[in-house]
């Protein structure tokens, strides 16, 4: 063996080690240094979206490159969050622009200066922000949930979406949308139908839908303290509002009330859930989701219409005291490091021309009131129900610790299947609480 | 551009790194005396191998050890406590129940049943045909295997039109369909036998390898002696298969173990199907707690390697009877 080495130059060889590991040191060298420094002609900017979402953020990008020739990288991370936190306790570089923390950590970045607040640096766009976005993403009885710490705001809102809309087929349901919960529960469904189709599979996610469910439930029937100290582990789950709330819900899953019955609720895929509102005959009448699904119903039947074939109504009241809470979720942009290229970009998000991009490449509300025209009927009726909101509420379980939101989702499968054993799902939440949001 | 420049260093420098550590140390080995040469070269020339498992199998796993007794974000030491969590939480404890439904009715079923087609088959003239029709779901990969019968578990409600394949058969013969995967009677089953499915053509052939060893005399003198073929299957063939069926079978354990795709894909753990790889799987990426997700990986790592040990000591014994 060794014969064989000798025989080739060994000179050579370590000519070209030596080569090799100067052109190794000198590109590391080189990507430790692209993203720093306050520029003004690179920002950098994380974000979740991936696919439609993403084409969407891109064409947004597109006229503020072209026009102030700044350069966005934009990249895309799927547990953003989670990244950012890392890099926050690591002391490493921290994208320029990103989607803001988990709630856990919003009060304590901002009070260390991790975030910037937008009153340093939206300049004179500050007052019109405020003006234009609608009030209930930039004013709350729960603040921290909007970015909001010492009245200062860290997290610039850019679109919006309102959860728990109640559709229906309108060629099935010709009635007028009910009023409260217990008008709605009177409905009769034609002969051979159920009031409520449901479908709570998602894979690892199962039970998400049942989640959002609850959580219009609750915050209508106990209000938004509640709902949010609930969300804080500060409400157990045995507590009577949260178990009234479990109650309420399984109303609209009952063996009565839902097509199929549990069995199916359990076996159906969310997106396939709307599918008997068309079917003939028809098997349900009201379905219960956010605005996205209507392209799953399009998926199922293409030829539907929004606003002639189908169409939603706000969810009904429960406690008419609680009807400004509206469940809805909003993206936003943090800033972390404040250069002038990242200023002009935020400015830049939170105006009207930006938005309407967004709300042109569909499924979105705008954050921007001054953006009126919307690309279907129902993303434009969706915009009225913001408009209306006293507070946007988010999905609980999105800010519980993530086994708390799993046990959520898996106690409310569990109760759909055996409602008889309610209690006994809520004590067992009991015990998650009491050990997901202990440090 | 940077991480493709990266790249190619590290596809082209790595081995130029190596081969340039192999020869200088050579040339040094060379001038030394006889004697510490040969004591030293073995060293010298394993040292690569043994620092490139230590850095990349050693230390992770002594690490994920070390982490299993840090909190969520591994800054804090918490003692046992994400093993008594482990040990005493309803959810986890449920993955491990399933997990022992994993090891015993996937390995007692995979290798039974591969123990008996192999028999069977070699004594057919259609051996080859019937064996590639039960080696079949062995190359599928798992995942395209979970998503082919999540089509076959398929469930609509009773009176519409049944979609999977299993209830579909189940209506045509008048019964009501099954809710195969979130029906909890039927749920652990129906994930077993998808992971029996694609798994026993594998034990199938390995034994059938072992079987075609075994000499055919010894066969005809037990036929000429008047054993029936029963008794000749389980007084000779048997135990002669016995070291190959221990190999598979530790094999079976250790895949029925770790079982992941399968669970995840069809049901991801919902309804009570979750298994400790699955658990430790959502501990880290939804759950986010690092140290939980250690333990659990701690966990299943000491539930594997009594049976490693097995594995390679039988190994052992093969190669010294040769």
């Amino acid at each position: 063996m060794a014969e064989v080495f000798t025989r080739l130059s060994s000179r050579a060889f370590a000519l070209g080690l030596g080569a090799v590991l100067l052109i190794a040191g000198c590109s590391l060298g080189g990507a430790s240094t692209t993203s720093t420094g306050a520029s003004s002609t690179d920002v950098t900017v994380w974000t979740a979206w991936g696919g439609q979402e993403l084409t969407a953020y891109q064409k947004v990008l597109k006229p503020f490159q072209d026009s102030t020739g700044i350069k966005v990288h934009l990249i895309t991370i799927r547990d953003s969050a989670t990244q950012l936190s890392i890099n926050v306790a690591a002391g490493t570089s921290l994208p320029d622009i990103a989607p803001g923390p988990t709630i856990d950590k919003i009060e304590d970045w901002a009070k260390k200066g991790i975030m910037k607040p937008l009153e340093t640096f939206m300049e004179d766009k500050m007052s019109g922000y405020l003006a234009n976005t609608y009030p209930a993403l930039t004013s709350s009885s729960t603040p921290l949930y909007i970015g909001v710490v010492n009245n200062k705001h860290y997290e610039l809102m850019v679109k919006t979406q309102v959860k728990g809309l109640i559709w229906y087929n309108k060629k099935v349901f010709t009635g007028t949308p009910p009023k409260t919960f217990d008008e709605m529960l009177a409905i009769q469904p034609p002969s051979g139908a159920k009031l409520f189709c449901a479908g709570l599979e998602s894979g690892d996610a199962s039970g998400w839908p049942a989640s959002d469910q609850i959580d219009n439930i609750i915050m209508r029937q106990s209000g938004e303290k509640i709902y949010t100290d609930w969300i804080a582990g500060k409400v157990k789950w045995t507590s009577p509002e949260i178990k009234l709330g479990f109650q309420t819900y399984l109303k609209e899953v009952s063996a009565a009330n839902v097509y199929g019955g549990p069995n199916t609720v359990l076996a159906t895929n969310f997106g396939k859930a709307g599918k008997p509102l068309f079917s003939s005959p028809p098997g349900c009448l009201f379905l219960e989701q956010a605005t996205f699904i209507t392209n799953f119903f399009t998926q199922d039947y293409p030829n539907l219409q929004a606003g002639t074939d189908y169409a939603f109504f706000p969810h009904p009241s429960i406690n008419s005291q609680y009807d400004g809470n509206v469940n809805g979720f909003y993206d936003n942009f943090a800033m972390f490091n404040d250069t002038p290229a990242a200023r002009k970009l935020m400015q830049y998000m939170s105006g009207k021309d930006a938005q309407q991009i967004w709300v042109d490449a569909g499924g979105t509300l705008a954050a921007n009131k001054l953006v009126t025209k919307y690309p279907d009927p129902i993303l434009q009726q969706a915009s009225s129900i913001v408009a209306g909101a006293k507070n946007v509420l988010v999905t609980a379980g999105d800010f519980m610790p993530s086994d708390m939101q799993h046990a959520f989702w898996k106690g409310l499968l569990d109760a759909t299947n055996n409602p008889s054993q309610l209690d006994s799902i809520l004590a067992k939440l009991d015990q998650v609480q009491a050990a997901s949001y202990a440090k | 551009m940077d991480r493709v420049i990266t790249a190619g260093v590290a596809v082209v420098g790595v081995p130029v790194v190596l081969l340039g550590y192999l020869l200088l140390g050579e040339r040094i080995l060379e001038r030394l005396p006889g004697r510490l040469q040969s004591w030293f070269r073995p060293y010298f020339w394993a040292l690569p191998a043994i620092s490139f498992a230590t850095i990349f199998m050693v230390y992770p796993t002594i690490n994920t050890a070390i982490l299993s007794f840090y909190s969520r974000d591994s800054t804090e030491f918490v003692g046992f406590a994400n093993y008594k969590y482990f040990f005493t939480f309803p959810d986890t404890l449920l993955s491990l129940r399933n997990s022992l439904f994993w090891l015993v009715f996937f390995t007692v079923f995979s290798v039974g049943l591969g123990l008996i087609v192999a028999i069977l088959v070699d004594r057919v003239g259609y051996e080859s045909i019937a064996k590639i029709a039960i080696f079949l779901p062995v190359p599928i990969s798992a995942v395209a295997a979970s998503i082919i019968w999540k089509f076959m578990f398929d469930y609509q409600p009773p009176g519409a039109v049944q979609t999977g394949t299993l209830n579909a058969t189940l209506g045509t013969v008048g019964f009501q369909p099954v809710a195969w995967l979130s029906n909890k009677a039927t749920n652990n089953a129906a994930l077993i036998f998808v992971g029996i499915w694609s798994f026993t053509g594998f034990c199938m052939v390995i034994i059938s390898a072992s079987l075609k060893a075994i000499s055919s005399e010894v066969l005809e003198a037990a036929r000429m002696d008047g054993a029936s073929e029963v008794r000749i299957v389980r007084l000779i063939v048997t135990p002669l298969l016995w070291p190959t069926i221990t190999v598979v079978g530790t094999t079976a354990i250790i895949t029925a173990l770790k079982v992941f795709d399968i669970v995840y894909v069809l049901t991801a753990g919902a309804y009570d199907t979750s298994v400790i790889a699955v658990q430790m799987f959502s501990q880290l990426t939804s759950g986010g707690h690092f140290g939980r997700a250690a333990a659990v990986g701690v966990i299943l790592f000491l539930a594997i390697v009594p049976l490693l040990v097995v594995n390679v000591r039988r190994f052992q014994q093969q190669e010294e009877m040769r």
